[in-house]
């Protein structure tokens, strides 16, 4: 009976310090503002933190948390989160159809409103994350873009020079390979870079850009004309020059193989600026040439935007912190605490600080530039160009069958 | 009476715990993708029902059953491997271990037993490295083995078989296990009246050993069976979640996570009706081949 009156007594008590604890919690609560802001890069986390804290200082009753989630798993753990009403306040939207479908679906917040929006992007820029009636449904953020890095001392050493044509970077890739050397990183058992950073990376070079796109995804002209079928032989033709079991190197493989100079070249997309920057040895960047008679075009392709979830418990602070991307100052601050390769993709001149970023950008000068094909229409090839082109370089079948059996798909 | 009646309800009691994270976590999930296979459509408020569709959609669409006969036939055979080597193996390496004349036997046991003990993402990673030419290729060549030096994991022809042998590796310890307790449980007396008439280690195995642990083999055919069928780690980890090079690797396992829970890369819409029907043929599957197998092995030996 002692022991229960203790236990009441002290209850009691307990209850009473509640209200006393709770209270100043409860104050704050009012005023600071927690997001979350859902990603596929969890590699920025650094970057991103930095570039939230500098917002904190524009709007310091509003912290926003990074919470990135593994890339290839982004899409299904988002979709999770989004089904189960545990999503992010704010988070990155995929441009064209993966990010559309979850506008569709009510997640994504219509963003068309947002100061700035409208009026500082280009409409080329704006169109990647913008329904077929003119409605925006995230923010632009960033862009990513497709060269070759290659190891600057092994191309001094060798008395090499970058190379102007396809005809001259095969002719390159000889030399390197009769001299002892892997040319090219590349691998296919990851499958999805081998299409992303060097099929599409080069596919501008023999297809054109935008305006010859178009004429392909309304079906003009056929996935299997001659264009085509010289993109698939050139990546028949280099094949030879990847390393020796390129058919089990990874995308991890190809990047450390390129660190370690154990290959010379490597054709990828401007994200991975950033691994290299402890690299022992110098290095550069230089666009995928296209072949003699054709002009060099870049695969500059919209990658992130960041948009708001219709459902978060504080719009106003997301929305406020979306239309400070869309000012000049925003724009200038994300843009210098982007991770190295990822670009800009307002209109304000912004200058870059990073030497190898600036490398990639000047690449697009005087070059007309594209997405990477299949996205704004023709997702539905992705995969079966994705094998076309390793069963291509692999030799099992023709540039033709291979341009044929994706056509036959259209 | 009223005693009667408390005694039942204790009863219920005890058995509370289990029934509810059962039904929570197994039978209730079970029973709605059952129910979500006849839908279409990933969110819960604007789900329609497509009655037979999704089945429909994944043997009359040429891309999509395709990839499905693919998953079925390489599951088949990732079982089978499974099967022979794994289990072969497993009673080989414990009749070894019950030998009297065997020396070290732990040791033996412990290695064999070590791998199930690792992570399959672990184990994965590993020997995807030590199969990859590229880092293993110079090693091979300086012992003198110089024809091991093979995209083993880019081949089609070997991928699916490396990969499964893999997976035998790691598992080999349970069924081992399994075999030798089995083994053990043999009473002396009808192994020494065996020997009194003259049967060599060959005729005792077939004739004595093998006979009295048919329910352990039985038991242990319907768990590789069960596990393998849905298998999906171990090729996440060594090749890729399409099951690469050109879906040769590809199973039941990967196809399902790949159209219900993840979607296809880039655009990662997943769809739930049609992962449902995967599924749902998997478990009619297993359950067509589990009982038969079990009624005829339990009966027999038990």
């Amino acid at each position: 009976m002692k022991r229960l009156n203790v236990v009441l007594v002290s209850l009691a008590l307990l209850c009473l310090m509640l209200p006393i604890t709770a209270q100043p919690a409860r104050e704050t609560s009012t005023k600071a503002v927690t997001l979350t802001m859902g990603s596929w890069r969890t590699d920025d986390v650094e970057q991103m933190n930095r570039l939230l804290s500098e917002y904190k200082k524009i709007a310091p009753d509003v912290t926003i948390r990074f919470q990135p989630t593994n890339p290839p798993d982004y899409n299904a753990t988002l979709r999770l989160q989004l089904d189960s009403n545990t999503g992010p306040d704010l988070m990155y939207a995929r441009s064209y159809g993966a990010g559309l479908e979850l506008f569709n679906a009510g997640y994504f917040a219509d963003c068309t409103d947002i100061p700035g929006l409208m009026d500082n992007f280009s409409a080329s820029n704006l169109a990647p994350w913008q329904t077929a009636d003119g409605r925006m449904f995230a923010v632009p953020f960033a862009a990513v873009s497709h060269g070759v890095y290659y190891n600057k001392d092994i191309f001094r050493k060798e008395g090499l020079g970058i190379p102007n044509t396809w005809e001259d970077f095969l002719a390159l890739c000889t030399t390197l390979k009769s001299r002892g050397y892997t040319p090219l990183a590349n691998g296919l058992a990851d499958e999805w870079d081998i299409l992303e950073t060097f099929f599409f990376g080069l596919l501008p070079n023999y297809v054109g850009t935008a305006d010859q796109r178009v004429r392909y995804e309304s079906g003009e002209l056929k996935l299997n004309d001659r264009n085509f079928v010289a993109a698939y032989q050139a990546m028949a033709d280099v094949a030879q020059f990847c390393p020796r079991g390129f058919e089990s190197v990874t995308y991890n493989d190809s990047q450390v193989l390129f660190n370690s100079q154990r290959a010379v070249m490597f054709v990828d997309g401007s994200w991975t600026a950033g691994v290299y920057k402890d690299a022992s040895f110098e290095w550069g960047i230089f666009a995928i040439p296209a072949p003699k008679g054709k002009h060099t075009a870049i695969c500059f392709h919209p990658d992130m935007a960041i948009t708001m979830n219709t459902k978060t418990k504080h719009p106003e602070e997301a929305k406020a912190f979306l239309a400070w991307l869309c000012t000049e100052q925003g724009a200038t601050t994300a843009s210098k605490n982007l991770p190295s390769g990822y670009f800009p993709m307002i209109k304000f001149p912004i200058k870059l600080e990073n030497l190898h970023a600036n490398e990639f950008l000047a690449l697009n000068a005087g070059k007309e530039t594209d997405a990477r094909f299949v996205w704004p229409k023709l997702m539905h090839l992705y995969a079966p160009m994705n094998q076309a082109v390793i069963r291509v370089m692999k030799g099992q079948i023709s540039a033709q069958a291979a341009a044929d059996s994706v056509q036959a798909l259209r | 009476m009223r005693n009667h009646r408390t005694h039942h309800l204790v009863w219920l009691l005890y058995l509370a715990p289990a029934l509810i994270m059962y039904s929570l976590f197994m039978a209730y999930p079970l029973l709605d993708s059952l129910r979500l296979s006849f839908f279409t459509g990933n969110n819960p408020a604007t789900r329609v029902y497509v009655g037979f569709g999704n089945f429909e959609k994944l043997f009359t669409d040429p891309q999509i059953s395709q990839r499905y006969w693919s998953a079925f036939f390489n599951t088949w055979v990732f079982f089978l491997i499974h099967l022979v080597v794994q289990n072969g193996l497993g009673i080989l390496f414990a009749v070894m271990l019950t030998f009297d004349t065997m020396k070290a036997r732990h040791v033996y046991q412990t290695i064999i037993f070590i791998p199930t003990t690792f992570a399959v993402l672990i184990t994965g990673y590993l020997w995807k490295l030590m199969l990859n030419p590229v880092w293993s290729g110079d090693f091979f060549v300086s012992i003198g083995l110089p024809f091991l030096r093979h995209p083993w994991l880019g081949d089609t022809k070997t991928a699916l078989i490396a990969v499964s042998l893999v997976s035998c590796w790691q598992w080999l310890g349970i069924p081992t296990m399994m075999f030798v307790a089995a083994l053990r449980n043999i009473s002396v007396e009808l192994l020494e009246a065996a020997l009194l008439e003259g049967a060599g280690n060959c005729k005792t195995f077939f004739l004595i050993k093998l006979p009295l642990i048919k329910p352990v083999v039985g038991i242990i055919a319907v768990l590789t069976f069960v596990n393998n069928f849905n298998a999906f780690d171990i090729v996440f980890a060594m090749t890729n979640v399409n099951g690469a090079p050109e879906y040769a690797t590809d199973l039941i396992g990967t196809l399902f996570y790949r159209y219900g829970i993840a979607g296809q890369h880039p655009i990662g819409i997943p769809d739930a009706g049609l992962g449902s029907a995967i599924a749902v043929i998997t478990l009619l599957l297993l359950l067509c081949v589990v009982i038969p197998t079990l009624k005829k092995t339990q009966k027999g030996g038990a």
